[in-house]
């Protein structure tokens, strides 16, 4: 048994820790509150009606990793959408975590979308502010841009925990909901990337998922950071960890996706590497070296791993890194659902 | 706020031509100083006296995952990060810990309006003048 509250453990000599205090009762948290070292996936929905294509990915997750990210139009590039990938990867047996972004729905559309999402029987929710119209396949739409990820913290918070909506107005079943932010680890300022996961942490986040580490000394200054601010109690930290095929796939990252830093290590491990199976592979190594540096550090209470268009890579990870056989999800002790 | 400015906040805000002056007049200084956006819902006290309207994304709580090395932003690279400036400018300032306030969602019915008269009816909190 454990004491409630992210983390906090009962020591020898003291009397036997009350039951955990679930707050959604989502198997990602139960395995979290039970200290367990959470792996995550990441799937990308699919660019049209096949809901088939979901069922078929849960394949790579299911039994390596205990819940996976269904993205929000990522990269402003349609997709199915969120709420119901979530719900066809529910049905493919599989644990989501549902990615909202704020740049396509205004506070009613999102409040609406977080009731259907609870209903349909999805558990867990990332609050992202989206990324800009800008680099995706309609840049002439309008972003709505209504609330910030950090208000969608709060708001979702507010639904769960006051039974409320935005506006004050109670409801009767509220969506209990484990909720999750993002955070950079490699922007700049650095001191300004800390106060923003304080404030993601002050609004209600439950865990947080990182960008992708390719600069394991820069995240683990990130992480001395959050530990001395006691952060690492207070929140879930998932490190975040891409697998890339190629030094092109790198050096794009490093050029063109801001606030992504990269150690020169990989790029020169990468380069020399000219025939496509062989960079896949030391692609693998790489990720897997990352993982293992990321376990290693503490405060970090799980990796989130994002195989941008190779889901099927997820698995050979998961056991290279050495992180199966998963965790069984612990019975429901407490007052969670 | 009292009573007296309260009910002559009010009244302005209940006529439009005088609110279209105590616009014109506060447009008149914070647009050149501040590149002020016109919410109605001024913050500028909490943000190192920098507009975090002026973000692309409209981030009243910090940045998006998204500033460059140098500070710039994603959307508009050829533009620094607005939180960039603002933490900047706040560390100069010494008013740092005011960046740590949970902004709410704005009321987009303010958007337009002037947010001195939001301020003394009432309608918004007021500045927060004091150093961290």
């Amino acid at each position: 048994m454990r004491n409630a509250e992210c983390g906090m453990r009962s020591g020898e000599g003291e009397a036997p820790a009350e039951p955990v205090q679930l707050r959604s009762g989502s198997n990602l948290e139960k395995l979290l509150r039970g200290e367990e070292f959470v792996v995550c996936g990441e799937m990308s929905p699919p660019q049209s009606v096949d809901s088939a294509s979901i069922a078929k990915k849960c394949a790579y997750f299911k039994g390596f990793v205990d819940a996976v990210n269904l993205t929000d139009n990522q990269t402003a590039i349609v997709r199915m959408s969120s709420v119901m990938s979530s719900y066809f990867a529910l049905s493919g047996g599989v644990e989501p975590i549902m990615q909202m972004t704020c740049r396509d729905r205004n506070r009613l559309a999102m409040q609406s979308d977080i009731l259907g999402a609870y209903a349909a029987g999805i558990r867990n929710i990332l609050c992202l502010t989206g990324d800009h119209m800008r680099f995706g396949n309609h840049p002439d739409a309008k972003g709505v841009f209504d609330l910030d990820a950090t208000q969608l913290i709060q708001m979702v918070k507010q639904m769960r925990d006051e039974k409320k909506f935005l506006c004050g107005e109670e409801m009767k079943q509220e969506p209990r909901l484990f909720i999750g932010g993002a955070a950079n680890p490699s922007g700049e300022p650095f001191e300004m990337r800390v106060l923003n996961l304080a404030k993601k942490i002050a609004a209600g986040a439950d865990f947080i998922q990182t960008q992708p580490v390719f600069d394991v000394p820069g995240f683990e200054k990130w992480m001395n950071a959050v530990r001395d601010e006691g952060m690492d109690k207070e929140v879930f930290i998932l490190a975040g960890v891409m697998p890339v095929r190629s030094v092109k796939a790198l050096l794009y990252m490093k050029e063109s996706v801001p606030g992504m830093r990269i150690a020169p290590e990989y790029v020169k491990r990468l380069e020399p590497i000219t025939e496509k199976e062989a960079a896949m592979e030391e692609g693998v190594k790489i990720a897997v070296e990352i993982m293992k540096q990321l376990r290693e550090i503490p405060g970090v209470a799980g990796i989130h791993i994002m195989p941008v268009m190779w889901e099927s890579i997820t698995p050979r990870l998961v056991e290279e890194a050495g992180f199966l056989p998963r965790p069984e999800v612990p019975e429901d002790e407490s007052n969670g659902q | 706020m009292s009573k007296t400015s309260e009910s002559i906040a009010s009244f302005c805000q209940r006529h439009p031509r005088l609110h279209a002056c105590a616009l014109l007049a506060e447009n008149a200084i914070k647009i050149p100083v501040f590149r002020c956006q016109d919410c109605g819902q001024c913050i500028l006290s909490y943000t190192g006296f920098t507009c975090p309207m002026r973000c692309p994304k409209q981030m009243r709580n910090g940045p998006c995952g998204g500033t460059s090395e140098e500070g710039r932003c994603e959307v508009y690279p050829e533009r620094r990060c607005i939180w960039w400036l603002i933490y900047r400018r706040a560390k100069w300032m010494g008013r740092v810990n005011k960046l740590r306030r949970l902004q709410g969602p704005a009321d987009r019915r303010l958007e337009h309006t002037s947010a001195w008269l939001n301020v003394f009816a009432g309608k918004i909190e007021p500045p927060s003048w004091g150093k961290d």
